[in-house]
């Protein structure tokens, strides 16, 4: 076996490809990256520029892949990759990077840094330099099935819970259902009312759904750590279960980065193509609502903003249906500045809220997301992704702010017109 | 030309420019045409044209004081150059010419005792001009007045608000430089450092330049901007290839390759005949010579390169700056093949070790993300 650090260089060295190869070749150092990053602009510390985060990544092309990174290299000219600068970046990579994506959308060469430094991460996992806390998760949803350790019974004992509370049937392992319904954590232990909210929805306009007793964890952990080999074993899960309840269609929580898991990431994983569809449940939602299966009544009067979650509106293109749906409900929805495709994170995606060191710069870099809300003098925040609503309401608390965040899905159940 | 018969002083510098310049007939309108070309060739705003009249007109004419040093007069002789009455010509009558041997009446004692009253009169306020080199070998190669050069010019120096070193020899070293340089010329910057310097280099000097770098000097009370050889940017600014009118045969590849074929009748590049246009900072290609008239490139010869450090060693005048040895186009494909060769071999390579690395992957499961001890 070899040592964790020839082990890392390997890895980068596997993940070197030729898009890498080419943006790394293409960057004009402009540094336009930085200034899209929210954890440069909110510290102004020019350390947290995107395209310095993938330097691991960049040395090993230099001294693998370049004629002159190989002569260099063996005459003793390149800096070499040692433990040493391997942990002075493992802050860079994982704490100071939700991988948001929007260095991606500004670089002027076409360079994917956002797809660079999730590789980046591949080379840091297997090093050892790798935040506790993703340690602790990957190594929960490996072992347990989900990165908060939450096991089957605990999801049986809220589904209980909401069936008692809403009075609608939550189906499990119902095989030829249409929808297989995957869940977070997040939802599952701080958010149930999701669960009540889905089964209220897909009640009003009898959609056949179930949940899976083996696969209810939606959440990635392997991706966030960057682990290849993980993500595909928790990705296989998924579709393992899909397949054996004949679903049609499987539907991604409100999650940012289990969409991209499943969706995006899914197939490459597996290493084949899914035989059925993969949907973010705002997605299927607007779906019914151009079908005319969703009736609703009354208004929010309120002033109303939208977050995008990254994965899902940059990264994932869900843009328009959060916004379809909210004017079914909301009668003041106003727009925050940079809202869609440029939206800020709110600074705890990509493993940020599961790394505990990383809470300082994550608050810090919350005040981008105080600014946006301030400017629109919004009342009230829906989003559509647990994570970004668990660190925003946090992030409201420790700038003492009075907002409540609320689901959309579970804002959209509320005003469902009773059944006859 | 030389109208001045006052003596030991050329002029009095009691008058104001504007004063004099009437006083020789220049009328308003020309002296105004004079300023707003100055202007446009010093790459200053058209509103600067009034500043540059109404400082001109009152300013005092300054007191100038040449001193020739190892040197051939031929820069005197551009710069005095009167095939017309030029406002530029009239403007150089008009500066209060203290002390220059040629020009002046007075010889021997008498014109030394004019620059030593000048020097003492306008002392910390009069402009020094230097034309030749100085030799510091040995002094006895060149002296005035039984005063070495290099002491002459130390002494007047001393007084100078800044010294316009005139031609190559006075920037450079020139032609006295050249190698084996006998007499140790050096040029007047290697000697000062303590005074403000622009270099007005040529084999001879455009005149104009030195009459800009007045107007410059009086307009503004300041030195023009400089560049790294300390000539003035708005004349040494662009190159004489840059501006050069045969250009674009240059840019097609049409080479004269001997002075009497087809190419040089046409009028087409003169590179292969050691033009040194691409490497040469002046304005010959745009001000040109002889009021107007021509410049080397346009009577045919390529340029030499004067106005440049060290433009007598460069290697001949008739020599090309670089020519390929070989047929161009043809070893261009080659290289190019060459490269694309070398680059899929290396694509190839490296291709390789991609895939070499993704074989001998090790499954990375949960155990290995345990730190080490």
């Amino acid at each position: 076996m070899s040592t964790k650090l020839e082990q890392a260089v390997h890895a980068l060295k596997e993940q070197i490809d030729a898009p890498v190869a080419s943006f790394l070749s293409s960057c004009v150092h402009c540094g336009m990256c930085a200034q899209a990053c929210l954890f440069h602009t909110e510290t102004g510390d020019p350390k947290y520029t995107p395209i310095l985060k993938v330097e691991p990544l960049r040395r090993v092309w230099q001294q693998e892949y370049t004629f002159w990174g190989r002569m260099k290299k063996m005459f003793g000219l390149a800096k070499p990759i040692t433990d040493e600068f391997l942990a002075e970046w493992e802050e860079l990579v994982y704490d100071s990077c939700t991988m948001c994506g929007r260095c991606s959308m500004v670089c002027p060469v076409g360079n994917d840094i956002t797809y660079m430094i999730r590789k980046t991460r591949e080379g840091m996992a297997v090093s050892g330099h790798v935040p506790d806390g993703l340690v602790g998760a990957t190594t929960r949803a490996v072992t347990i099935g989900s990165p908060m350790g939450v096991k089957f019974v605990a999801l049986e004992a809220q589904i209980r819970h909401v069936e008692k509370d809403y009075g609608y049937k939550v189906p499990v392992d119902v095989e030829g259902a249409d929808y297989l319904c995957m869940l977070s954590s997040m939802e599952i232990m701080n958010f149930p009312e999701y669960i009540g909210a889905i089964a209220k929805i897909f009640d009003h306009a009898d959609v056949s759904w179930t949940l899976s007793s083996k696969a209810f964890e939606a959440t990635n952990s392997g991706i966030q750590i960057g682990v290849s080999d993980i993500a595909a074993e928790l990705v296989q899960r998924i579709v393992s279960e899909a397949e054996r309840l004949k679903v049609k269609c499987v539907i991604s929580p409100e999650c940012g980065h289990a969409y991209t898991a499943i969706r995006w990431e899914g197939p490459n994983l597996a290493g084949k193509k899914f035989g059925f569809k993969v949907r973010h449940i705002l997605e299927v939602l607007d779906e019914l609502r151009q079908e005319g299966r969703l009736k609703t009544e009354g208004m929010k009067d309120n002033r109303l903003t939208y977050h995008d979650p990254c994965q899902i509106g940059r990264r994932g293109g869900v843009l328009e249906q959060p916004r379809n749906l909210i004017n079914m409900v909301a009668s003041d929805f106003v727009e925050m500045p940079d809202a869609g495709k440029m939206n800020w994170c709110c600074g705890a995606g990509g493993g940020v809220s599961t790394n505990e060191r990383a809470d300082e710069i994550r608050l810090k870099s919350f005040q981008r997301k105080k600014e946006q809300l301030e400017a629109v003098q919004a009342e009230t925040l829906v989003s559509a992704c647990s994570n970004c609503r668990i660190h925003i309401e946090d992030g409201l608390e420790a700038y003492h702010m009075d907002i409540p965040v609320i689901s959309l899905t579970e804002t959209l159940a509320e005003h469902l017109v009773d059944k006859e | 030309m030389k109208k001045h018969s006052t003596g030991a002083r050329l002029s009095s510098s009691d008058d104001t420019l504007g004063a004099a310049l009437r006083r020789q007939g220049v009328s308003r309108r020309s002296f105004l045409k004079f300023c707003a070309a100055t202007a446009s060739m010093m790459a200053l705003p058209p509103t600067m044209v009034p500043a540059i009249a109404k400082a001109l007109e009152s300013a005092k004419r300054p007191s100038v004081i040449w001193l020739s040093f190892q040197e051939c007069t031929g820069c005197t002789e551009s710069l005095t150059r009167a095939h017309t009455a030029t406002v530029e010509s009239l403007i150089f009558d008009s500066i209060s010419l203290d002390y220059h041997h040629t020009l002046q009446a007075a010889a021997g004692h008498g014109a030394e005792a004019a620059r030593e009253e000048a020097m003492k009169e306008n002392f910390g306020k009069y402009l020094l001009v230097v034309d030749g080199s100085i030799p510091v070998a040995d002094p006895g190669y060149s002296t005035i007045a039984g005063i070495s050069n290099l002491d002459m010019l130390m002494d007047t120096a001393k007084g100078a608000a800044a010294i316009i070193p005139v031609g190559t020899c006075a920037a450079y070293g020139g032609i006295p430089h050249a190698d084996p340089n006998p007499t140790g010329a050096v040029s007047v910057a290697d000697l000062i450092k303590d005074k403000p310097i622009i270099n007005v280099p040529g084999c001879p000097p455009i005149p104009v330049v030195i009459t800009g770098v007045l107007t410059h000097f009086l307009t503004f009370g300041t030195l023009p901007e400089l560049d790294d050889l300390g000539r003035p940017r708005a004349f040494y600014g662009q190159s004489i290839h840059d501006r050069c009118y045969r250009r674009p045969f240059y840019d097609k590849g049409q080479f004269a390759e001997t002075f009497d074929d087809e190419g040089a009748k046409k009028g087409w590049c003169l590179y292969k005949l050691g033009c040194k246009g691409p490497t040469s900072y002046n304005a010959c290609a745009t001000t040109k010579w002889n009021d107007g008239t021509s410049f080397p490139i346009e009577a045919g010869h390529p340029c030499l390169g004067c106005s440049e450090p060290e433009f007598w060693d460069g290697g001949g005048f008739y020599k090309a700056l670089s020519i390929p040895t070989t047929e161009v186009a043809r070893d261009a494909l080659y290289a190019g093949a060459a490269a694309v060769a070398a680059g899929s071999a290396l694509g190839m390579m490296n291709r390789a070790r991609s895939k070499q690395a993704k074989s001998e992957h090790e499954k990375v499961s949960v155990d290995d993300l345990q730190k080490e001890d």
